[in-house]
């Protein structure tokens, strides 16, 4: 780890994007997830993992936390839209919908939390935040409370 | 959420009715201050609009009735059961319950214009931007765009609004007729949808063959429609009696607009403070801060942090996202921003509640309740709750006021 930060363009290559995946995927997922989102990318190296951080154009922060084995274990988000969580949960998402319970009425917030996965939407229209992980992937030695 | 109380449920039917009440104001006059007009417009907390003989039900919800008519006649319907949400911005009318046909925005090109809104729970909802004068009280917005949600005769969603969610487009999902969006901003996306390059996935363009997301100028986005009033346009308040502990069958308010424009909407008792950029500020729990809270009237309950942060049990699978403790406990947290008249000096103010049994309330008879609470990780959302037994006044962002310029809350 020479640089403490490494910033990386946008790539402009309309690349196909079949092997698609965030959460739970491997750390190329998350460069395809750069060029879905329209964005700009830089990874910040921390204790035991990696974080991409991924901005787009509107200001809304995406980070992906990567383990030494180069598999995503986190996912947050933070910003004034909120990004395609069918995307950034990847695998993922059909265990998030069927966790959901479908409330009229209210619809804020979400909180799921299966055996491995748990998820957390909150916010409202111009400021949504919200993190994702699965826990049997945090390296050792890490928490939960990273993904922030 | 859902009972069967229908016994009581008064039924208010969808009529279309010729409001012709004409245009308001002096047409010829110079002087460019309108005349004051009704500003009090009636808002009810109760059981729903009515599907199938049944009250939907759901618990916490404020309605509000919304006149809306072809832009510039006396073509008119008046439409119940909206839902007064002061966490978005513009009017969106299920389409199921609109009899009229307003005229739709187009882009340069002659394609209409669509918006697509997603909410944290992966729900969303999907459909035309079109046109309309919009009366409540004695307050008219001129041809105000709007979102009609969920038409047969449209494209279907795109891939990248549904984003894999549930759609909320019918009155049974949504529990109401539409909604009416009078936050803090004036339009429900800003500058980010009129750039160019990247817009988000809120409006699209919608030639024959597809729709595709697109740019739209801020003018031409959902708007506020408080802040298209010819006058007490720079904010508004809402007003909700207290309820009692067990809960009531229904609560009657008014949503009062314009902030120290008339007599009824001076800011006395009263202190303000600014929000972020983001509409959200600061609420201190136990000694931690929590910088994402917010103040929404179309939450219905007071979600905050989780259950072991709270101590509050969570409730069990029916009510899911409920606390649901054995006996009713109370807290008190601080909210705090910068005085929008001074930023340097911060307000702050001690907000005391309490959270009762989740599935005791809703196994009553009632419909109101100011201690309906779940979980919001990491962040405070003053729902409804937080708005009975207040006065609580929303400072449109820049939009001047006594208060100082909003963004702000003041209570």
């Amino acid at each position: 780890m020479i640089q403490r930060t490494l910033v990386v363009s946008a790539a402009l290559l309309a690349v196909a994007l079949s092997g698609f995946a965030a959460l739970g995927g491997s750390e190329e997922s998350v460069i395809s997830d750069q060029i879905r989102l329209q964005a700009s990318r830089k990874v910040v190296p921390e204790h035991g993992y990696r974080v991409h951080e991924i901005t787009r154009e509107d200001g809304t922060l995406i980070k992906e936390y990567v383990s030494f084995e180069g598999k995503v274990f986190g996912v947050s988000w933070k910003g004034p839209t909120l990004p395609d969580l069918s995307q950034l949960l990847g695998s993922n998402f059909a265990e998030f919908r069927n966790g959901l319970h479908p409330q009229a009425g209210r619809r804020k917030a979400a909180v799921v939390r299966t055996g491995d996965l748990v998820v957390e939407s909150s916010g409202h229209m111009r400021a949504f935040e919200g993190r994702a992980y699965l826990t049997s992937m945090l390296p050792a030695g890490v928490t939960q409370d990273v993904v922030q | 959420m859902r009972r069967g109380m229908a016994a009581a449920a008064v039924v208010l039917t969808l009529s279309l009715a010729g409001c012709g009440d004409g245009t308001s104001g002096s047409s010829s006059e110079t002087t460019s201050t309108p005349p004051p007009v009704n500003n009090v417009q009636p808002v009810i907390v109760d059981a729903g609009p009515v599907i199938s003989g049944q009250p939907a039900g759901n618990a916490n919800v404020l309605f509000t009735t919304v006149t809306i008519c072809m832009p510039g006649t006396a073509t008119c319907q008046t439409i119940d059961h909206v839902t007064v949400d002061t966490g978005s911005t513009g009017l969106r009318i299920l389409a199921s319950q609109l009899t009229l046909s307003l005229p739709g925005s187009m882009n340069a090109n002659g394609q209409p214009i669509a918006n697509c809104i997603q909410f944290a729970d992966n729900t969303y909802q999907w459909g035309p931007v079109q046109k309309a004068d919009i009366k409540m009280a004695g307050e008219v917005a001129s041809s105000v765009p709007i979102q009609v949600v969920g038409p047969s005769n449209f494209p279907a969603a795109p891939t990248d609004c549904t984003a894999g969610g549930t759609p909320v487009q019918t009155v049974s999902d949504l529990g109401a007729n539409g909604i009416l969006g009078v936050g803090l901003f004036r339009q429900d996306c800003g500058p980010a949808c009129a750039s160019a390059t990247s817009p988000p996935a809120i409006y699209y363009s919608c030639p024959a063959s597809a729709c595709s997301i697109t740019s739209v100028s801020v003018a031409e986005q959902l708007q506020n429609p408080v802040s298209m009033f010819p006058q007490d346009n720079n904010g508004l308040a809402i007003t909700l009696p207290q309820v009692p502990a067990g809960g009531a069958v229904s609560v009657s308010g008014t949503l009062i607009f314009g902030v120290g424009t008339q007599a009824n909407n001076t800011l006395s008792g009263v202190q303000a403070q600014a929000t972020d950029r983001f509409g959200n500020f600061t609420t201190t729990f136990n000694g931690v801060r929590y910088s994402s809270s917010f103040i929404d009237s179309g939450s219905n309950g007071l979600f905050f942090l989780d259950s072991a942060t709270t101590g509050l049990p969570d409730c069990a699978r029916q009510e899911a996202g409920f606390y649901c403790p054995g006996s009713t406990t109370g807290f008190s947290a601080i909210n705090s921003g910068p005085n929008p008249n001074i930023s340097t000096t911060t307000v702050s103010t001690n907000i005391a509640f309490a959270i009762a049994n989740a599935a005791t309330l809703f196994n009553s008879p009632s419909y109101a309740f100011n201690n309906l609470g779940g979980s919001n990780p990491g962040a405070f959302d003053w729902g409804l709750p937080f708005f009975f037994g207040r006065t609580v006044f929303i400072g449109i962002e820049g939009r001047s006021s006594p208060a100082g310029m909003g963004p702000y809350w003041a209570y």
